[in-house]
């Protein structure tokens, strides 16, 4: 099928980027605006259609096969092939990074500075966002993966807050530290396999393994490849010990930005080991296996123990999604079904909520000009409309049973205490912290009396009409996504399960030689 | 080939020396606006031949009783030397706004590249000194041009000082190298290592005495001191020139002479492939010096940068650690990795020679050299900045830039060869080296619009130049399908020994 809808996914808001800077000066800032609207819009568009085409497909596919692919040789002297596909995986996320970029750009209305670069930088981040998810080839991943960083370096350092600087400079230099360590491994296994074909990769992992009969030492080669690339898609996700740029990083970015960060950015760290991290190198993930929940329950408690230290509300929320994201890891890590499709929830449920979370900071911060949770309080009282959504995101995200974060959590105990009993119970523990701060923070934030400072309706009106249309979709979307689960899992369920139980069976076959 | 016809080049350049000196004396010092067209026309002239000789794949001839060898990896480096200079004539006219230099800048540039072109043929000892000799002495002069600045001054008087020291050390070094060999010829090297003189004491001493001549050639660590005192103080289009046609040349002197001293008697091209296993051999001797001498460069280079701010000097170790990362191709010393290094010199022909030409025009516009010139650039003068960050951002590594090319080929070359931790130690150091080449990004755009900064004017002729350099360094990208092509398969049949 000659289909270039994948093209066109991330060919709209490279376009709208462009446009962006053709706009003349004079109406910058308001044309700005509506173009990234419009081309933010079209791309959701786009991912939906890239949905129905991938449903109208998927019943021919083979497990393991792409649908919507483009694959046309683009350096042959390397090999290198424009190569585009989606399944269940991709196409989940992609609908989730088209869907909070919507609520991104409305979130991004009232930019004053320099509009233009931002609408631009903020369209060439989502086409790199959504390039990543499609790249079936590493050398377009990479790529598509780099090029992301630019744009999202500038939005921090540009249009940022007070410590933009070392904030923007920090992600950048993680990322970077990160992402050539994956460029190693991904340089290693074109000079010993002659491909950048992610399915291609995937089968020779999976019947002989990677390196094997390449080199001397083929397993040791595995394992410090996956080091490699899981050291990358970590420091995304981003796991403990990987994870001090996140909460800088938070801060200091714009409310718009804080919700592709928390709600797209981090997940690609979770689709890396999916995707790449994983399946290229079974048996490693396997031998490494401990440390990984080692490090996956790391994050979890300490994430929420630090989140509860927090007297800044987005620092907390950015310390609740290192804490969150330790339960993709775990999941991931369990190499269960049950565990997986949690993980997968989990990414989906987050960035979600967590978006939803980074909003409403923004908009009490646009009042206030602070965020100190201990200088607020009774905000229910004095505005009613925004006192419910808090509340309901705090619920959402400390896992209230009937909201999507529940079931997301819930499932990766299932996957984890399967596999690995005792050591979840740690888990446990960072769910009972997480309770723990958000009500407290719920109580001094929302309820009590009301300063009287904060009883000034011109100052402090309620959310606006803009501000609802960014929330209530994303509290739809919560709400629909906790009552029935199962729609939102039937879309990666297969694929997942399918891309896991390659890794559990060479992770078993080794365990059986030993 | 006959010799006339193999020295064109040389014959051409030298012709474009006497030229622009007699021009010039013509003109009772109005300096002449023939002078460029001159020199150019010498440059374009070698530049062209050297491709003609590359087309035609033509190689391996000896001329001159044996001095020159002008085979395909001397037509590379003398047509990148040539372009080099003619890209620094070309900056200093718009882009130092020095739209009259003398004729003797002419003359030094051409006398310049006579002795890269020189250099990167010859196959004797003699004659690689003198061709090494005027490359030094007329870079010498030529950052020391502007003879009022008192920086400039410091600059060429340290640049004097530390090039007569290591080409002294080189010099001893090359003479105990006779003495082990009993000819001046490079082949009688060759000859008297495959037939043990390496195992004698005297050879290690040679060739780290060698070494050291090539190492302040390429700044490489511990011969780098000079580096950002003699760039800062230096005209920046000269400064441009020295990091890219004077280090190319110190590469490929420095490959001809490796080539000799690392050869064992069976392998030709095993000097990578002992590195980590230092048994004593010439070649694992070379291997390690390089090998470390690599690691430090790169390293040391790096986190220099980091704490300038001068954008001379950063851009000085900036060069430095580039320094490194090419080193890396030649202790790998594969047909693969010499191609590489190759590939990675023509990504950073375009990229430095840029990033000088750049940053000389907005020295020129503030007035300094400073970091804090570049002040709210991206404000000022949208797309001057626009092309510093393409040019940053190559320099760093990061696709979708050619600079990024070449380091996935260079690291490539290290990768194939099994060593992993080389490799790792050369990436995260260009991830190290994005904080520095962020530097100038954070001014230009992070620090917000400067209210009383003077407006930033390019002129067209600077505009177009500018263009020229960066286009390959955005559209490769897109096509680089031809040069991975001639790199993989025209470079390593490059015959560098016999």
């Amino acid at each position: 099928m000659g289909s270039n809808l994948l093209s066109l996914t991330f060919l709209l808001p490279l376009a709208g980027s462009v446009l962006v800077l053709l706009v003349p000066r004079e109406s910058a800032g308001r044309a700005c605006r509506w173009v990234n609207l419009i081309a933010t819009f079209a791309t959701f568009v786009a991912t939906l259609a890239v949905w129905s085409g991938w449903n109208a497909a998927r019943a021919t596919l083979l497990p393991g096969q792409y649908a919507l692919t483009e694959d046309a040789l683009w350096i042959p002297a390397f090999g290198i092939r424009y190569h585009l596909g989606v399944d269940g995986v991709s196409v989940a996320l992609l609908l989730l990074t088209s869907f909070v970029s919507i609520g991104a750009s409305m979130a991004s209305w009232k930019i004053e500075k320099s509009p233009k670069g931002y609408h631009s930088m903020f369209l060439l981040l989502l086409a790199g966002m959504v390039g990543v998810f499609m790249s079936l080839d590493l050398f377009l991943f990479y790529l598509f993966w780099e090029i992301m960083l630019l744009p999202m370096y500038f939005l921090i350092g540009i249009w940022g807050g007070p410590r933009r600087q070392y904030a923007s400079i920090k992600f950048f230099l993680y990322t970077l530290a990160g992402s050539v360590l994956m460029l190693a491994g991904i340089v290693l296994i074109w000079i010993h396999h002659r491909t950048f074909q992610i399915p291609e990769i995937v089968q020779i992992a999976q019947s002989a393994g990677l390196f094997e009969g390449k080199v001397d030492g083929a397993a040791t080669y595995r394992l410090l490849c996956f080091i490699g690339f899981f050291v990358a898609f970590a420091i995304k996700v981003p796991l403990f010990p990987f994870h001090t740029w996140l909460p800088d990083a938070h801060v200091e970015a714009p409310t718009p930005i804080s919700m592709i960060l928390a709600g797209v950015l981090l997940k690609m760290g979770g689709y890396g080991l999916i995707r790449m991290a994983y399946p290229f190198f079974p048996s490693a993930a396997v031998t490494l296996e401990y440390w990984i929940v080692g490090l996956s329950l790391a994050s979890i408690v300490y994430g929420a123990f630090v989140a509860m230290a927090q007297t800044d509300f987005k620092k907390m929320v950015a310390y609740s999604s290192v804490s969150h994201m330790g339960f993709v890891t775990l999941g991931i890590a369990s190499l269960t079904p049950e565990g997986s499709n949690g993980a997968m929830y989990m990414m989906l449920a987050h960035g979600t909520i967590s978006s939803m979370l980074f909003m409403l900071v923004g908009v009490i911060y646009e009042r206030a000009h602070h965020r100190d949770i201990d200088r607020f309080g009774g905000l229910a009282w004095s505005m009613p409309r925004y006192g419910v959504l808090s509340a309901f995101a705090i619920f959402a995200s400390l896992g209230l049973p009937g909201l999507s974060g529940f079931i997301a959590e819930i499932t990766v105990f299932l996957g984890s205490f399967d596999r690995f009993p005792r050591l979840t119970l740690v888990a446990t523990l960072g769910m009972v912290v997480t309770a723990a701060y958000y009500l407290i923070t719920l109580q001094k934030v929302y309820l009590g009396e009301t300063p009287a400072v904060y009883q000034d309706k011109a100052h402090y009106p309620d959310t606006s009409t803009r501000e609802l249309l960014i929330l209530i979709p994303l509290a739809v979307v919560t709400l629909y996504m906790g009552i029935l689960p199962g729609h939102a899992m039937e879309i990666y369920r297969a694929d997942l399960e399918g891309i896991i139980k390659g890794v559990k069976d060479v992770g078993d076959a080794i365990a059986k030689v030993k | 080939m006959t010799a006339v016809s193999a020295l064109l080049p040389t014959i051409l350049l030298t012709a474009g020396v006497l030229a622009v000196l007699f021009a010039d004396a013509v003109g009772k010092g109005r300096r002449p606006l023939v002078l460029p067209w001159i020199s150019g026309a010498a440059l374009v002239g070698a530049a062209a031949v050297a491709l003609v000789w590359l087309v035609d794949g033509r190689g391996g001839d000896q001329v001159l009783l044996g001095a020159l060898r002008m085979d395909a990896f001397a037509a590379v480096m003398t047509l990148f030397c040539a372009v080099a200079g003619l890209v620094s004539i070309l900056a200093t006219l718009v882009g130092d706004g020095n739209r009259r230099p003398g004729g003797e800048f002419h003359a030094l540039v051409l006398s310049s590249v006579i002795g890269m072109s020189v250099l990167a043929a010859s196959v004797d000892m003699v004659t690689l000194y003198l061709a090494f000799e005027l490359i030094s002495i007329t870079g010498y002069v030529l950052v020391g041009m502007r003879r009022g600045d008192r920086l400039a001054n410091e600059a060429s008087l340290k640049y004097v000082l530390f090039g007569a020291v290591s080409s002294g050390l080189m010099i001893y070094g090359l003479s105990l190298l006779f003495g082990l060999s009993g000819g001046t010829s490079l082949e009688s090297v060759r000859v008297a290592v495959a037939q043990g003189a390496g195992a004698q004491p005297v050879f290690g001493a040679a060739v780290l005495l060698v070494f050291a001549g090539f190492a302040f050639k390429i700044s490489a660590v511990p011969f780098h001191f000079w580096a950002p005192d003699v760039y800062q103080g230096a005209p920046t289009a000269v400064a441009g020139f020295l990091s890219v046609a004077s280090k190319a040349a110190g590469f490929a002197g420095l490959i001809r002479v490796v080539d000799v001293l690392g050869a064992t008697s069976s392998t030709a091209a095993g000097v990578g492939t002992v590195l980590p296993w230092f048994d004593g051999s010439p070649a694992a001797l070379v291997a390690t010096m390089l090998g470390v001498c690599a690691v430090l460069t790169m390293t040391v280079g790096n986190l220099g940068a980091c704490r300038q701010n001068d954008l001379k000097r950063l851009l000085a170790y900036s060069s430095i650690a580039q320094a490194g990362y090419m080193l890396m191709a030649v202790t790998m010393w594969t047909p693969t990795a010499l191609a590489a290094l190759v590939f990675y010199l023509v990504t950073y022909l375009f990229m430095n020679l840029a990033a000088f030409l750049l940053a000389g025009i907005v020295i020129r516009a503030t007035g300094t050299s400073s970091l804090d010139g570049l002040r709210g650039l991206g404000y000022r003068n949208p797309w001057l900045a626009a092309t510093f960050t393409v040019v940053m951002l190559s320099l760093t590594g990061i696709p979708p830039m050619l600079g990024f090319l070449g380091k996935l080929v260079l690291f490539e070359s290290v990768l194939r060869q099994g060593y992993l931790w080389f490799a790792v130690i050369g990436l995260l150091n260009g991830a190290v080296s994005l904080y520095y080449y962020a530097k100038p990004l954070l001014r230009m755009y992070l620090d917000g619009p400067a209210a009383d900064a003077p407006t930033v004017r390019v002129s067209p002729a600077a505009a177009v130049l500018a263009g020229v350099l960066v286009l390959p360094v955005v559209a490769f990208f897109l096509a680089w399908s031809p040069l991975a092509t001639w790199t993989k398969g025209v470079l390593p049949t490059l015959r560098i020994g016999s």
